[in-house]
């Protein structure tokens, strides 16, 4: 048995965008025999539309390959591949865990970059063995020997011996493959201890129900057994295992340490099976559970509604099918005077909600109106009572609050030296609370932070990413509650609140955000026969105001007598238009108008 | 409201030297001579078609295009022969007939004296070089002095300049001058049309690169406007449109007031209180085919006349009459509106009385947002 790990090898592609990952991968599942070279659609890894153009892999996939080395020996290679945002974070660590090695990929044009370093670094921090591969060698600016300096001198890891492959010419692609038996090392599990699997990933199918994916660390899981998932307690006899080939699920009869695979259990839903949670059996199992596990929670709540009324079951439908696959994904109705029924949804993050609000356009064929996005405040009340708003409309009038907190976040940034300082800027500017700087080597540096996560959740990672060139990288993880004055601003139009508006800001931001916003709804707003105020209030005190004037002109004066046939079509095409507008109290807005408001990302 | 008993009859003339570069109406610049008569034969054919007994009265005509002064003078006689012997016209019978200058001479006034046409609508625009290239008209402001010195020296006192704002590098200053120019040579009635940029014209290619002033220019353009005429005695009695004391052109107000009108030629309709005739707007069908063949109709019901009624009497500054309203269509017009209609009379955007309901200066200019909610 112990012979079987030993030709096993279990790896994940990593690299900086654009150098070539997906078609790395594709060249080895191509070398591998797994896929027939026609057969092979572009980019078999990522197969979600979506994914295809943002060119981010959003959910974890994997694959079983089978190698014959030179030597003729027999080798099974699983190769997982990793989401590649902060939203998901935890699901790229926990890809990673079930790995034991890394193929870095590096453009040879290019050389290390920003994320390079991250996703190297992540690597090494998850234990794994990092094998380099310079790519794009056919390019004629590719300069192979300055490329493995790079990697020597700012990554420090030995590049000497490294392949130098052209994935797209599918040149020295058995170089990668031969080196991945000597540089990435063999599984070392134990197959009589208990069972000991690692979720990483899990997909709802209609036939088979939930199907998860492990990898196994101790022992063996065969079909008929019985399984404990060790976070909740919760069994399940094990229907089927088997493993992941290029064109579908392949059963087979057990999956034994050191494997990667599938089982289906009957599961009804992804939420009951978490991804970092250990599998073992519910009877002899094992007693301790793999470490770094942790329950993901949505960090972001924002308000989905359809932007006609008449589809809100279609959106019910959608997001409960979405869901299927998404354990992170949640929602329950809710309804708002502005913009009727629709669903209070919550996201891992805002890459997270855009991804949903994407899919569900278009999948699902939805015009959708989205809220401005909120985290959870908590709220203890004068009368004791203690409340969670993920809402703004649930925020409580200012004299029932005794004390308001918001979700404090533990931030790791790490960053070259040379923008420690606009980073630093950055932090303050979101109000960060300064913790410690460490020097990683003399070129690197990790700051410690405590940041609000409602300071994160607007385009941080962006502001981030922009003052330090892409090199930076953010970590962050929930450190508590803590007090902090909190008040609702609300938005009126013609004197009415738009409840659909509202949100809950930090009290000595209210007056900027109040002033920014309602300018915003000004400009956004289009013209009509009245002038519309606008306000911005905290309870019954206006803080900023602004004033839609009242449209001039729009005559169509050149409509010559006779032609009545024409005026009326121009006049019922405007009439038209008026029917898709959303009625804010008195105030008529083009659902464009409503979104050009709710969108916060201009906030530098 | 001035008020007409006879019918009005519209005469489309579709030739032109070349076609503006904003202009989408039912026109074109190459018609032969072959097709050209055989077009004016079926456009008399389609006259005479309305022979009666009695005859019907004509009480307004109105040659528009197009452009009928490039009519020869014996082409616009036999079309008005054509006109004499078909239908009863009033002694004080309005008969107007749009020119663009550069294509006028004496010898057609004279012909246009002896066809009885005792008003004319001259198309200017703008007196500006670069204004009028941009528009892609052939004439310049010579060709209007003169035209308009040979319309006052045939005895043609009652004229039309049709001016245009919000054209390509237009200021206020030039459409100012423009102004100026015209109101040193009073004419009776002038007609000022914002420059739309239409789909399927040479204008709407060029949308992208086209110098359109901002709609602030814009409005103090029309400002201007306002201004200016209202000083020279000028009433602005529908949208678009200026006359001085007595001047209206009785013509249009019967498509505003929702009377009968006949309309002859290609892509002309007509209106006899219930239907509309469309003629076809395919020049070969209309010569090859005739009128009568080619012509389609829509019955308007009830509901579909008062909006009608409504939405062209509400462009007129006389508004409209709501007695007359509840006596055609059988219901009160302000019903279930009355507080909209309340707000925006508050606002100043129109006047409402006991009778009468209309737009005030300010309304006109959103006068589509008006009725696209009152309608």
């Amino acid at each position: 048995m112990l012979d079987k790990q030993k030709n096993i090898r279990n790896f994940s592609i990593i690299a900086h965008i654009d150098h070539g990952k997906s078609t790395l991968a594709d060249r080895i599942l191509e070398k591998t025999q797994t896929v027939d070279k026609r057969d092979m659609e572009e980019q078999l890894l990522d197969n979600m539309d979506l994914e295809r153009e943002r060119g981010i892999t959003i959910k974890a996939r994997a694959v079983k390959l089978n190698y014959t080395s030179k030597n003729g020996e027999e080798y099974e290679y699983n190769l997982i591949d990793t989401p590649g945002h902060v939203d998901f974070g935890y699901e790229v660590s926990r890809s990673l865990k079930a790995c034991e090695g890394a193929l870095l990929v590096v453009d040879a044009t290019q050389g290390v970059e920003a994320q390079t370093l991250a996703n190297a670094y992540l690597a090494i921090d998850n234990d794994l063995e990092i094998l380099p591969v310079i790519n794009k060698i056919d390019l004629a600016s590719a300069d192979v020997e300055k490329t493995r300096n790079e990697i020597e001198d700012i990554i420090g890891i030995p590049a000497s011996e490294c392949p130098a492959v052209s994935a797209k010419c599918g040149l020295n692609i058995e170089d990668v493959l031969e080196k991945i038996i000597t540089d990435i090392p063999a599984p070392k599990g134990d197959v009589h201890a208990p069972l000991k699997a690692l979720i990483f990933d899990s997909h709802y199918d209609s036939y088979l129900g939930v199907v998860v994916y492990i990898r196994v660390f101790d022992g063996t899981v065969k079909a008929g057994d019985k399984i404990r998932l060790m976070s909740t307690g919760a069994l399940f006899d094990i229907v089927e295992v088997g493993t992941m080939e290029p064109f579908g699920l392949q059963k087979s009869d057990s999956l034994s340490a050191g494997e990667v695979g599938y089982i289906t259990a009957s599961i009804k839903t992804v939420g009951e099976t978490r991804v970092g949670d250990t599998v073992t059996l519910a009877e002899g199992g094992a007693v301790e559970a793999l470490p770094g596990f942790r329950e993901v929670h949505p960090m972001v709540y924002a308000g989905i509604y359809p932007a006609d009324g008449a589809r809100y079951g279609d959106l019910r439908d959608a997001l409960e099918k979405l869901q299927l696959n998404d354990a992170s994904l949640v929602f329950e109705p809710e309804t708002s005077i502005a913009l009727g029924f629709g669903f209070r949804c919550g996201f891992l993050g805002l890459l997270h909600m855009e991804i949903i609000e994407e899919r569900l356009e278009r999948e699902f064929n939805l015009d959708l109106i989205t809220t401005a996005p909120s985290v959870i405040y908590k709220v203890e009340m004068k009368n004791g009572e203690t409340l969670m708003i993920d809402n703004p409309s649930k925020f409580p009038s200012p004299d029932e609050i005794g004390t308001s907190y918001e979700p404090m976040m533990k931030a790791t940034v790490i960053t070259p030296t040379e923008y420690v300082g606009g980073i630093m800027d950055l932090c303050q500017d979101r109000r960060g609370t300064f913790i410690d700087m460490k020097y990683i080597d003399t070129t690197r540096v990790e700051l410690h932070y405590e940041l609000p996560l409602n300071e994160i959740i607007y385009d941080f990672f962006d502001a981030l990413k922009s003052r330090s060139k892409g090199y930076a990288s953010l970590d962050y993880e929930m450190k508590g509650y803590v007090p902090s004055k909190l008040c609702k601003l609300d938005f009126l139009l013609n004197g009415e609140v738009v409840d659909a508006l509202s949100f809950i800001v930090f009290e000595e931001r209210a007056y900027a955000r109040a002033r920014k916003i309602a300018e915003k709804l000004k400009d956004n707003i289009p013209r009509q026969l009245f002038e519309i105020p606008v306000q911005a209030a905290i309870g019954s005190k206006v803080i900023a105001r602004e004033t839609v004037k009242a449209m001039r002109k729009d005559v169509l004066a050149k409509c010559y007598g006779g032609d009545i046939t024409r005026k009326k079509k121009l006049l019922e095409k405007q009439k038209e238009g008026k029917k898709k507008m959303r009625k804010l109290g008195s105030v008529e807005v083009t659902p464009e108008a409503f979104m050009a408001v709710l969108k916060l990302d201009d906030e530098k | 409201m001035m008020k007409n008993n006879g019918v009005g009859l519209y005469v489309h003339i579709p030739f032109c030297v070349r076609k503006c570069n904003y202009c989408d109406f039912c026109s074109f610049s190459d018609f032969d001579k072959a097709e050209r008569n055989a077009y004016l034969s079926r456009l008399k054919e389609e006259i005479e078609s309305y022979t009666t007994e009695p005859k019907i009265r004509v009480d307004t005509i109105f040659f528009g295009g197009g452009t009928p002064s490039t009519l020869t003078p014996g082409e616009l006689l036999s079309v008005t022969d054509s006109i004499k012997k078909t239908f009863l016209i009033s002694s004080d019978c309005e008969f107007s007939l749009e020119m663009n200058p550069g294509t006028v001479t004496r010898e057609f006034l004279s012909a246009c004296r002896e066809a009885g046409v005792n008003r004319v609508s001259i198309g200017l625009q703008s007196i500006h070089d670069n204004e009028q290239k941009i528009l892609g008209r052939i004439h310049n402001t010579n060709d209007f002095l003169q035209t308009v010195e040979w319309v006052k020296e045939a005895g043609i006192n009652n004229f039309n300049v049709d001016l245009m704002y919000g054209i390509p590098e237009q200021t206020t200053e030039s459409f100012a001058a423009t102004l100026d120019t015209v109101l040193r040579l009073s004419p009776t009635h002038i007609s000022a049309y914002s420059l739309i940029v239409e789909e399927g014209t040479p204008f709407y290619r060029m949308r992208n690169s086209l110098a359109l002033p901002s709609e602030d220019e814009e409005l103090e353009m029309v400002k201007t406007l306002e201004e200016k005429l209202s000083l020279c005695d000028y009433t602005h009695y529908e949208i678009s449109n200026y006359a001085k004391p007595g001047f209206v052109c009785r013509h249009n107000l019967k498509y505003w007031d929702y009377s009968k009108y006949i309309g002859v030629g290609l892509c002309a309709s007509s209106f006899d209180g219930e239907n509309r005739y469309m003629n076809t707007d395919d020049r070969k069908d209309y010569i090859s085919l005739g009128a009568a063949a080619t012509r389609s109709v829509e019955t308007i019901p009830l509901s579909m006349r008062a909006y009608e009624y409504a939405m062209l009497g509400l462009r007129t500054s006389f508004g409209i009459s709501l007695s007359d309203y509840r006596l055609r269509f059988g219901k009160n017009f302000a019903d279930g509106k009355e507080e909209k209609l309340s707000a925006m009379e508050k606002a100043g955007y129109l006047v409402w009385t006991e009778d009468n309901l209309k737009l005030t200066e300010k309304g006109f200019y959103v006068s589509n947002e008006i009725l696209t909610q009152i309608l």
